[in-house]
């Protein structure tokens, strides 16, 4: 029911968000196209219009181009590991019958750290005297640069990304899991049906919607990292893992060009929201065609 | 029969033990930065269980260490405190008050705010990084506590969750109310919330942590070091004091230890609320 006091409250309640997206959504929003399309140096009072100039500049850049590549290689890395270690995480645990939620809190704990602190960690860990190193250098004489070459760096990156996400996805694996109606695994028993099958059959199919919310997230998560980059590499060694956040934090605030930094921004949300939206689509067509939906 | 029963027995013990295992190896990194913060610190980053403890890496956080400048690790672990539950509070507070508005209250434009709300939350939000530094700059906020509470007083998720989450909540309840007089933010207070406490609780402790752990903005917007969080201080002292690896560990434990504290209180609540919130 619609009335002259609904609508006054109904404003009112609505006003905070209003004014927020107002000065840091639609407003910012504008202005960064704005700025896209100069070459301010975010310092000085006058700028210059320059029209596609920027955005010429970064298709060309090796900085952006990297950025776009990285994204994909992260995602490679960081969704299969992160997908299968909840999935082990959320059927192990599921099967025990006492101390199940004591267990997944334990699991969840990485999720509540910092960057900051799991970098320092895998820094420290990796360092050149650390027991790892000296045990790979006393027994294999291995001596592996870890955060200096790009292939491990981009690894460890991956793998701490997978540490911390892991426990959070196997909670909402478990929820998945938890929502299977017994009787179908009773009636699965009963016809004999092997482990391989009931996982493959009867697990994955009632787990697609929890699967999907999990897989979703971890995409995402690909085209939102900064922290530990910033924190373990900076972006390198040469661009091996110079994100899109990376690239337009150091353009924006180490070299001050704003007006550069802007056009990459828009870049990379629009590959962001194309390829969010086509994995979507993919993922919603696999389960589809599955049978799963 | 019996023979099928201690299989399945051993089956079991076999579950455990894995998970167990499993479970150290991911908590491993955690107990390896307690253990470093009390090494002796002959030992840091030298043995995967040290065997010579000290208060040092401590006792430098405190002091300032050798170097003799004291460093403001104390003043920005308070910082980090205000911060948070400032900025908290108020996504707690917006997120609420606007998702009454979406579910419950029918005002003109309803579906355009909520459709709007939508396309804030699924638009790529690194288009705005620079943007909204240079909002904070222009209004004069830069280098203030404001410039990291005001741009992280709403959020689209908050909103998102408890606008589901009351649209469930029976408007037989509200009328009711508003029969015996209530206004609307009584029955905010007194209906709304506490019928969603463990929602509640998953929301404040999801946001709490991101706002703790944040590290972009809070590194951007501030620059006076008696302001900065304890998460951007560690973080800027990662590189220059990188032969102080002690006190980083110490420095780390103190900065992942209060969100545990918190996790263990609202742990209860939490699960509860976990089964809402992926549904």
């Amino acid at each position: 029911m619609i009335n002259k006091q609904n609508n006054r409250l109904g404003w009112l309640f609505a006003s905070p968000y209003l004014i927020f997206g107002l000065i840091f959504f639609l407003g910012p929003l504008v202005w960064s196209f704005y700025l896209a399309f100069t070459n301010w140096d975010l310092i000085a009072p006058t700028y210059d219009f320059v029209g596609f100039k920027n955005f010429a500049k970064a298709l060309a850049s090796p900085g952006v181009q990297s950025s776009f590549w990285v994204t994909y290689k992260f995602m490679l890395l960081f969704v299969p590991l992160v997908t299968v270690m909840s999935l082990a995480v959320a059927v192990l645990v599921q099967g025990l019958p006492k101390l199940k939620s004591l267990y997944l809190i334990g699991f969840f704990l990485p999720y509540l750290s910092s960057g900051v602190v799991s970098s320092l960690i895998a820094k420290g860990f990796l360092s050149y005297n650390s027991p790892v190193n000296q045990f790979l250098r006393n027994t294999f004489g291995w001596d592996i640069d870890w955060l200096g070459s790009p292939i491990s760096a981009l690894a460890i990156v991956g793998i701490i990304l997978a540490w911390k996400f892991t426990g959070y996805y196997a909670l909402i694996l478990t929820s998945g899991l938890e929502s299977i109606d017994r009787e179908v695994y009773e009636a699965a028993a009963i016809d004999g049906v092997t482990d391989r099958q009931r996982f493959w059959k009867i697990t994955l199919p009632l787990l697609y919607p929890a699967l999907y919310t999990t897989l979703i997230l971890s995409f995402g998560v690909t085209f939102g990292i900064f922290t530990e980059v910033y924190q373990l590499t900076g972006g390198g060694p040469n661009y091996a893992t110079n994100t899109w956040q990376m690239e337009i934090y150091n353009q924006a605030f180490t070299n001050l060009q704003a007006g550069y930094a802007s056009a990459i921004a828009i870049l990379a949300s629009v590959v962001t929201f194309i390829s969010i939206f086509v994995i979507r689509k993919l993922l919603e067509s696999w389960g589809k065609r599955n049978g799963w939906v | 029969m019996v023979g099928s029963k201690r299989k399945s027995k051993l089956r079991l013990s076999i579950r455990y033990i894995v998970a167990t295992a499993l479970l150290l190896v991911m908590v491993y990194p955690y107990l390896y930065m307690v253990l470093n913060s009390f090494a002796d610190w002959t030992q840091i980053d030298k043995q995967l269980v040290p065997s010579k403890f000290t208060l040092k890496s401590y006792g430098w956080l405190f002091t300032g260490g050798e170097v003799g400048i004291a460093r403001p690790w104390v003043n920005s672990f308070f910082n980090s405190i205000l911060v948070s539950l400032a900025s908290t509070a108020l996504m707690m507070l917006f997120g609420v008050m606007v998702a009454y508005a979406l579910s419950k209250l029918n005002f003109r434009g309803r579906d355009t705010v909520n459709n709007f709300v939508l396309f804030h939350m699924f638009f790529p939000a690194i288009i705005l990084l620079i943007p909204q530094f240079l909002v904070i700059q222009k209004v004069g906020l830069y280098d203030t506590y404001w410039a990291m509470i005001i741009p992280k007083a709403v959020s689209l998720w908050a909103i998102f969750m408890y606008t589901n989450f009351f649209k469930a909540i029976p408007t037989v309840f509200i009328e009711a109310a508003k029969l015996d007089g209530a206004s609307d933010f009584k029955i905010l207070y007194r209906i709304m919330m506490p019928m969603s406490r463990s929602i509640t609780a998953v929301i404040f402790l999801f946001l709490l942590m991101e706002r703790w752990t944040e590290l972009l903005w809070d590194m951007l917007v501030v620059r006076s070091d008696n302001m900065l969080t304890l998460n951007v201080l560690l973080s800027q002292m990662f590189g220059p004091y990188g032969s102080y690896p002690g006190p980083l560990y110490a420095a780390s434990v103190i900065l992942t230890v209060p969100i545990i504290i918190m996790f263990a209180i609202f742990g209860k609540k939490f699960k509860e609320g976990m089964q809402f919130s992926l549904k």
